[in-house]
């Protein structure tokens, strides 16, 4: 299995590298984005440019965002960055189905490898992955606050750093479960992370329409994303582990669901 | 194709089906293949030789039935059993962006057995892949070299029992001939290969016996010779002098195609001895024999199916 990770790994080192770099500057020029708006004084500014609807909408978390703390923690709920780290959870979890759609699987599973190994190659390889992502993007955020935080702001602590890349983490889980296991019914990765994607996305509204309308709240119980909920953490609430729970049960259905579909698929 | 004796065969299948919805890829095919013979697997497309071949490596899992590779069962002891299997894929799903070099260190850490370097070299060499082909990626190869690559992965192990998709399909005459020799070195070294063909010749040549199998069902398992007997031998009479045929009745098992005065041309199943008995009193010249082809029975068979 060591040698299926290690072969998986070789193969998507230089998109890690370069998305991890990329999200490591992200994180980093936020820290320098909420420093300058610090110095010029200006978050006083922003919540007065917020139109009063989204005000409303937002409730106490839009000042929130308002704050040193918020801007430098917005990098761990960014709709590019869900999307960029979702899309590689989504990515890594499909492998199965593009082993299967190229037939390497035919010359690795006529060896004397389980099914299972696919899946948990596959598993270690979404948790390496994105352990390595949030690790940079924690990296790049403590090396902006630590180089160049101003003196006067209110500095994220560590933990709750860490606790943003936790909550992203479990969003990733998440997809990453769901995909696993379209990825492990399906002949071809296109269509596998296709459908896998378009869930994300479909979750993503829906949850931004219970957000926005009251009376859509209560279906919006049913994406993933309601039970993501870094800005409470912003506001100083602590970090909720039913939700936290939720979402890595999910994960775990998506890929005990995976296992045993590809355990038992003909390939 | 039944086992002689109390040896356990290489492979063993008993009464296997496949559905694919409605379906039906192998209808209750049994067969075994002896320890130490080439046996080839033939029929037309979609006939069901691949779906056998999965299954003997659990990648397909059949509706009814069991299959045995050294009397390991498939499913429930497949990796003991494919830990004894090299496997040549017809389709090769190599990555291109990969190194032939690293494509083969991959496959030979997943195959279980320690790579004996110097029967990968011997391979290498015998299929004329040099280093440098080795360090290019596997894109830029030719469809020939990608064949070549996938040879060498599925003998490099040294396994027991070799199981091969179309073994020199895309390969040149002269490469095709050293596939020919290292599978007949591989039998002389106690080995077992179990390959599906479409080239008849190439099955006569290197095979000791086939299975033939038709819209599922297989129809035929016989050594090479013994198939070759089914099928009649072409015989023509060439005499000095203008016979007529006597209208005697004709020996059994001699069918005539053309009599012309000097020459006859007959189809003739079995002993040759009578129809020499009864020419033998007329002013024969020469008779020429046409020995029968492993391709004229096959083809038989082929013509069946797709008549039916």
């Amino acid at each position: 299995m060591l040698v299926l990770v290690g072969h998986s790994l070789r193969r998507i080192r230089a998109a890690l590298i370069v998305l991890g770099l990329l999200l490591a500057a992200f994180q980093f020029l936020l820290t320098q984005v909420a420093a300058y708006l610090m110095r010029q004084n200006a978050f006083g500014q922003l919540a007065e440019l917020m139109p009063d609807f989204v005000r409303t909408a937002a409730g106490p978390s839009a000042l929130g965002f308002m704050s040193y703390t918020g801007i430098v923690a917005l990098g761990y709920f960014h709709p590019v960055i869900i999307t960029a780290l979702v899309g590689l959870m989504i990515a890594i979890a499909t492998e199965p189905a593009g082993e299967v759609e190229t037939r390497f699987v035919d010359l690795t599973l006529a060896r004397p490898l389980r099914r299972l190994d696919v899946i948990a190659r596959t598993l270690v390889v979404l948790v390496l992955a994105g352990g390595l992502m949030l690790a940079l993007m924690v990296a790049g955020t403590w090396t902006g606050l630590t180089c160049c935080a101003p003196a006067q702001a209110e500095r994220p602590s560590f933990g709750l750093v860490l606790s943003l890349a936790f909550s992203l983490a479990t969003v990733m889980a998440c997809w990453g479960g769901v995909a696993l296991a379209i990825g492990s019914a399906a002949r071809r990765r296109a269509v596998a992370g296709a459908v896998a994607g378009a869930l994300a996305l479909a979750a993503y509204l829906l949850d931004y329409l219970g957000r926005a309308w009251e009376p859509a709240f209560s279906m919006s119980r049913l994406s993933p994303f309601h039970y993501f909920e870094p800005m409470t953490l912003v506001m100083g609430q602590a970090f909720d582990a039913r939700d936290a729970a939720m979402l890595l049960a999910i994960a775990l259905a998506g890929t005990v669901a995976g296992c045993v579909t590809f355990s038992r698929r003909d390939i | 194709m039944v086992m002689t004796g109390d040896a356990t065969p290489a492979i063993r299948v008993e009464r296997l089906a496949k559905r694919y919805g409605r379906v039906e890829a192998l209808k209750n095919v049994s067969f075994d293949v002896r320890e130490g013979e080439i046996m080839g697997f033939l029929g037309l497309n979609g006939a069901g030789k691949t779906t056998t071949i999965r299954i003997l490596l659990d990648l397909v899992r059949p509706t009814a039935g069991r299959a045995f590779v050294f009397g390991l069962d498939c499913h429930t002891r497949g990796l003991d059993a494919r830990a004894r299997i090299g496997y040549l894929p017809g389709e090769l799903g190599f990555y291109g962006d990969m190194t032939g070099e690293a494509t083969l260190a991959v496959l030979a850490r997943l195959s279980g057995r320690a790579i004996d370097m110097r029967l990968q070299r011997e391979l290498l060499d015998r299929l004329e892949l040099s280093p440098r082909d080795l360090r290019r990626r596997v894109r830029e190869y030719s469809t020939g070299m990608k064949r070549k690559l996938g040879i060498v992965q599925a003998f490099q192990a040294d396994p027991p029992l070799l199981i091969l998709d179309e073994p020199t399909e895309g390969l040149d005459p002269l490469m095709q001939e050293a596939v020919y020799q290292l599978l007949s070195d591989t039998r002389r070294r106690g080995r077992t290969v179990f390959m599906s063909s479409h080239v008849l010749p190439e099955v006569e040549r290197v095979c000791d016996r086939i299975g033939l199998v038709r819209q599922g069902e297989l129809v035929l398992a016989s050594p090479v010779d013994e198939v070759r007997r089914l099928a009649a031998r072409s015989v023509r009479v060439l005499f000095n002098e203008d016979v007529q045929s006597s209208g005697a009745a004709w020996p059994e098992g001699c069918e005539v195609l053309e009599l012309a005065p000097r020459a006859w041309s007959l189809r003739v199943h079995g002993a040759l001895g009578p129809l020499v008995a009864m020419v033998s009193s007329m002013p024969v010249q020469d008779i020429e024999v046409r020995e029968p082809r492993l391709e004229d029975v096959v083809k038989r068979y082929y013509r069946d199916e797709a008549a039916s």
